[in-house]
């Protein structure tokens, strides 16, 4: 029964949408504090071949080989971060792109550990490993009805969709918190932020690193999702297009990057016609969003909207009672 | 002796903005800060604050130094301000404006955020609560949820009062708080800014609105082209044939009498 209704295309196209909100999320946090930067992909890469370098070379577990690729990234985005912080705008946009070009440019020239613009292939799949370690205590996917390739696909789904569950809990909460009042007055104004008692340097510091451990996790996910990847997966096009989950989807608000990402991975899934046009589409969209809508599809105002009907709701329901 | 400026000089370029200015406020004072437009007032302000070094001189608070520290840490040690062109956070409510003026007298850091603790949870009541508290103090507790940038002309100076309280200073520096506020506001100012005081909390006051400085201060700084060129009590410095001569040389756009 369920092994009817469970087709792997699908699946695999909803796990892209899901790194995907993450990567729209790393845009996200780093602009919380009112900092552009284009260099997730390069964040990306750091998270992807660590953990693919580790795993494949010295068989690390994934589970390790992950959380190395996410503290990485997030070193990295200390190192780049710190000096980053007397730049803004698109300056800091610059800056960071040409982060992301050196560390594609390092892959590609250190062939021996990397290989190169080939790229490194065999990276243990996610599904795949964790359906080896169910079958070790007896687990077997018939049970469900499902072939194996079917619960692999499955059970990743299902552990990104977990992923990004906490991962919006975590960042919706640490906006609404003294953090995230910290970094939207750094936003606003980072002068009165100062005159408040905010500590710009570590807020701005906090939000960039935040931003590069969540590339670096979508990276170290997209790699045991796809198990290949090569330094083609992370150039500066791949940082234009998570550059437009945000800004399409609405770059104030968490649920913005859902939505664009959602949107534009979908997109051209279903409109094959248009996959091929896809950056020329992004382009479009953001010179369009900019000028009509810089804030997305979806702001703040209208997330305020949504939660005053929610309230009006619950207060009929409590006088109804 | 709540601020000591010892000597204080700024250079821009080959602008002096402040020359050899000392002065001192003592405890519970209200002190005014007046001279004619670019006598270095606001300059004095970004000294103390540390928005920029000064060229030489220092500042001490309760006999410890605070030049060289940063901003942020001289808020935290109790000197918060507003800003002549007001500076609010446009884009977040009223209430959000001033709860995060309690940044600096609050821990909760990223994961006590994220994971709700109960020092947290307290820590967000009790400054949401101060916060009303505050916002009634100023009289805005109506517009809580108004977004900063939709509030009239006066209430986002006072709004800007109401953030620099809920950091809890103990001295606090309003730079030219009535500008652009009508008669009527202007009197309610006079009755809010002595409101403060009375809260024990030190006032150093820039105002060019000449009434309201002379019914407010217990005290007045006069500067003119970065100079000191008097001291004393309103109605000593009223009469100051330095003062008139150096507001009468600005075509008397403020009046002193
Ligand atoms: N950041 C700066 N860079 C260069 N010059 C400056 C700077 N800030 C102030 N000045 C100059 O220093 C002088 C004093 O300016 P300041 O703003 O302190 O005057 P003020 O007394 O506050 O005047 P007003 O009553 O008009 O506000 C002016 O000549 C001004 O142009
Ligand atoms: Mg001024």
């Amino acid at each position: 029964m369920l092994g009817e209704l469970i087709n792997p295309y699908y699946l695999q196209v909803a796990s892209f949408i899901l790194i995907n909100i993450i990567l729209g999320l790393s845009i996200y946090v780093t602009l919380a504090s009112g900092q552009l930067s284009l260099g997730s992909a390069g964040f990306m890469a750091v998270g992807a071949y660590t953990t693919a370098l580790l795993t494949t070379n010295f068989e690390v577990p994934l589970l390790v080989g992950i959380l190395a690729g996410v503290m990485l990234a997030g070193i990295f985005g200390i190192i780049v971060g710190i000096p980053s912080l007397r730049l803004r705008g698109v300056f800091l946009a610059i800056a960071t792109l040409g982060f992301g070009e050196i560390v594609r440019v390092f892959i590609v020239n250190t062939e021996s550990l990397t290989k190169g613009a080939i790229g490194i292939s065999g990276i243990p799949q996610l599904g795949r490993e964790i359906l080896d370690k169910l079958e070790v205590i007896g687990f077997d996917p018939e049970i469900l009805g499902l072939k194996a390739n079917q619960f692999t696909f499955l059970i990743v789904f299902i552990l990104l969709l977990i992923i990004v569950i906490v991962l919006v809990c975590f960042f919706s909460r640490q906006k609404n918190s003294r953090v995230g009042r910290a970094f939207s007055a750094i936003n606003m104004d980072e002068q009165a932020a100062a005159s408040m008692g905010i500590n710009v340097t570590y807020y701005k510091v906090l939000s960039f690193t935040q931003g590069a451990m969540l590339a670096g996790l979508a990276g170290a996910l997209y790699a045991h999702v796809l198990s290949y990847i090569s330094p083609a997966d992370f150039t500066y096009h791949k940082a234009v297009e998570i550059l437009t989950f945000s800004v399409f989807g609405g770059s104030e608000v968490v649920g913005g990057a859902i939505f664009g990402a959602t949107f534009l991975t979908l997109l051209p899934e279903t409109l094959r016609a248009i996959s091929e046009y896809r950056y020329m589409i992004y382009g479009i969209l953001l010179v369009v969003m900019m000028a009509y809508r810089p804030q997305g599809v979806i702001d703040e105002q209208m997330m305020r909207w949504f939660k005053r009907r929610k309230g009006r709701r619950q207060q009929h329901g409590t006088e109804n009672k | 002796m709540v601020l000591k400026i010892n000597n204080i000089s700024k250079q821009f370029g080959g602008i002096t903005a402040l020359s050899n200015v000392s002065f001192s406020i003592t405890e519970g004072e209200i002190l005014g800060l007046i001279g004619p437009n670019g006598a270095g007032k606001t300059t004095m302000f970004n000294m103390i604050t540390s928005v920029l070094a000064p060229t030489s001189g220092d500042i001490s608070f309760y006999d410890e130094q605070i030049s060289g520290l940063k901003s942020h840490q001289i808020t935290t040690k109790g000197i918060c301000r507003t800003f002549q062109n007001i500076r609010l956070f446009p884009e977040m409510t009223v209430i959000e404006n001033v709860m995060t003026g309690s940044h600096c007298r609050t821990k909760s850091g990223v994961w006590k955020s994220v994971f709700r603790t109960k020092s947290q949870k307290q820590e967000e009541k009790e400054i949401y609560d101060k916060a009303k508290q505050l916002l009634e103090t100023v009289n805005l507790l109506k517009e809580r949820e108004t977004l900063g940038k939709n509030l009239a002309y006066g209430q986002q100076r006072r709004l800007e009062i109401a953030r620099a309280l809920a950091s809890e200073p103990k001295l606090l520096l309003l730079d030219e708080p009535a500008a652009g506020m009508n008669e009527q506001e202007t009197v309610e100012l006079h009755r809010l800014i002595t409101k403060i005081r009375d809260m024990g909390i030190t006032i150093l006051l820039i105002e060019h609105d000449m009434p309201l400085v002379m019914k407010t201060c217990d005290r007045i700084v006069v500067l003119n082209f970065g100079k000191k060129i008097a001291e004393g009590e309103p109605k000593a410095i009223q009469s100051n044939p330095e003062v008139i001569k150096a507001y009468l040389g600005t075509e008397g756009d403020d009046d002193i009498a």
